[in-house]
């Protein structure tokens, strides 16, 4: 406890040097593939030293040389800087899309008895692969004859965790119709929800870092990628890795759904840009080749 | 409930043969065992001579950016890229400058003397990297460049660059090029549309 221990340090106390700050930095990058520019200091500072403070370390070189041995703080940590914010329904362009456009594209080439595989990374804490599912299950009419497999990744096991226990407040649910809630979800105390055991059943969780070569290495044949607002993090070099990533992930034909602020066509020109009333999505090339 | 929840990943699928068979793999006929040959390469320095080697004979798209990816995170490619700014081939030219140019640390290196090779041309190439350094680098290495650099075309992309992301001090150079060039009517016209970007100046 603080009090009985005087000579912990506070937040005042926990000082970043600029090498210092540069050093996380680059670790931070090299971990996760988010870029922090300078201007950003304050933000990454203040984040570092709450970590710093909760975990009990005295300074940043100390808790810099337990991050290197401790997987446990290094996770903590990479929760701090990712953002996790999110709700039900967010983006729900692309889910129309999904429906009214890709599945048809994907189904027309599909034999009967392969399944259909959605990826929803990152997933953060479930409210995008379970927006899928319901989404599906509302509005796809088809959804009985086909074998559906939504998969969520995130790099932050918290995250996953969290995605797996399938509680959520009404601000997470703020953009979903009341009778879905009802249908969907159980009333807790303190104005939460849990989703439906039947659909926490139905999405598989896993941890995936989509620069990670080894992660998205195990992911084949997957049909749609909904991939939205994490690129931004990145630089250059990330983006670019992570665009190769998810192209190998990719079953031929397969599609990329990004958020409505970034393109693909800047990071790399492996996709076909597919534009429906909808959205514009990013395609695999059905042979692999653009030739 | 037609949702299924499907097999964690396969571990046993993850292609994990050595870097070796790697290379051998590099040459086989069927595009998508070059590309995932590619990504298993590793990060060694036998790794950039082996994708330099494949690059070079690969025609497949696909194949070219995964191998342009690899090298582009691979420091010691720095100079091996650089040397495709002579190839014939234009995909081979892009896509060393877009690799180069997500490498600002080794490319930062090289710049100084791809901007004064004898080539017109690499040197034309090279101030498109130059576009991926801080504005102050990037604006003193196109200056240095302007006020050396006698062929016109290779002049105007570096005055094009510097509209987009040149700093105050540029504008001497700028200014200066007019003089230099009083016939050349199109350079003068890019200079002054540099200079109204870079100050903000309406007119």
């Amino acid at each position: 406890m603080p009090a009985d221990k005087p000579d912990r340090p506070d937040s005042t106390e926990i000082r970043i040097a600029d090498h210092e700050f540069r050093r996380f930095r680059d670790f931070l990058y090299r971990r996760t593939g988010i870029v922090f520019s300078d201007a950003q200091r304050a933000y990454v500072e203040r984040r570092l030293t709450d970590r710093i403070l909760a975990a009990g370390s005295r300074s940043f070189s100390e808790h810099f040389a337990r991050l290197l041995v401790e997987p446990d703080e290094l996770e903590r940590l990479i929760s701090a800087f990712t953002v996790n914010e999110t709700y039900f329904y967010r983006e729900d362009y692309q889910l129309r899309c999904l429906t009214s456009n890709l599945l048809d594209r994907i189904t027309a080439r599909k034999r009967r008895g392969q399944p259909i595989r959605l990826w929803s990374v990152p997933c953060s804490t479930g409210e995008e692969p379970y927006s899928i599912a319901i989404w599906l299950l509302e509005n796809w009419s088809r959804v009985d004859s086909w074998d559906i497999e939504i998969i969520g990744s995130d790099i932050d096991v918290r995250a996953l965790d969290a995605a797996q226990d399938g509680v959520y407040s009404e601000r997470s649910l703020m953009r979903l119709p009341r009778p879905l809630v009802a249908k969907y979800f159980t009333a807790m105390d303190g104005g939460r929800y849990r989703i439906d055991e039947a659909l926490r059943g139905s999405v598989q969780f896993s941890q995936v870092n989509i620069i990670d070569q080894a992660d998205t290495g195990r992911w084949r044949d997957i049909d749609v990628v909904f991939c939205r607002n994490v690129l931004i993090y990145f630089d250059d070099m990330a983006r670019r890795t992570a665009a190769n990533n998810l192209y190998d992930c990719l079953a031929p034909g397969g599609y990329i759904c990004l958020g409505h602020t970034e393109s693909m066509s800047r990071i790399s020109p492996l996709f076909h840009v597919c534009r429906f009333p909808e959205a514009i999505v990013y395609q695999k090339p059905w042979e692999d080749s653009h030739a | 409930m037609p949702l299924i929840r499907g097999s964690p990943p396969d571990a046993a699928r993850e292609d994990s043969r050595s870097p070796g068979a790697a290379r051998d793999d590099l040459r086989s006929d069927d595009p998508l065992v070059r590309r995932r040959a590619v990504r298993r390469l590793g990060d060694g320095p036998e790794a950039v001579a082996a994708l330099m080697t494949a690059l070079r004979t690969e025609r497949e798209p696909a194949v070219r950016e995964a191998i342009l990816t690899a090298l582009a995170a691979l420091p010691d490619a720095a100079g091996p890229l650089a040397s495709l700014l002579r190839s014939q081939d234009a995909g081979l030219r892009n896509g060393a400058i877009e690799a180069l140019q997500t490498m600002p640390g080794p490319a930062r290196l090289l710049l100084p003397g791809l901007l004064s090779d004898r080539d017109a041309d690499v040197r034309l190439l090279s101030a498109e990297i130059a576009r991926c350094l801080p504005a102050g680098e990037a604006t003193a290495l196109l200056c240095g460049l302007l006020e050396r650099e006698n062929d016109v075309n290779v002049c105007t992309t570096a005055v094009e660059i510097l509209a987009e992301i040149g700093t105050p001090d540029a504008v001497p150079v700028l200014r200066g090029l007019t003089r230099r060039f009083p016939t050349t009517q199109v350079l003068g016209f890019a200079a002054d549309v540099a200079v109204k970007r870079i100050t903000g100046a309406q007119n």
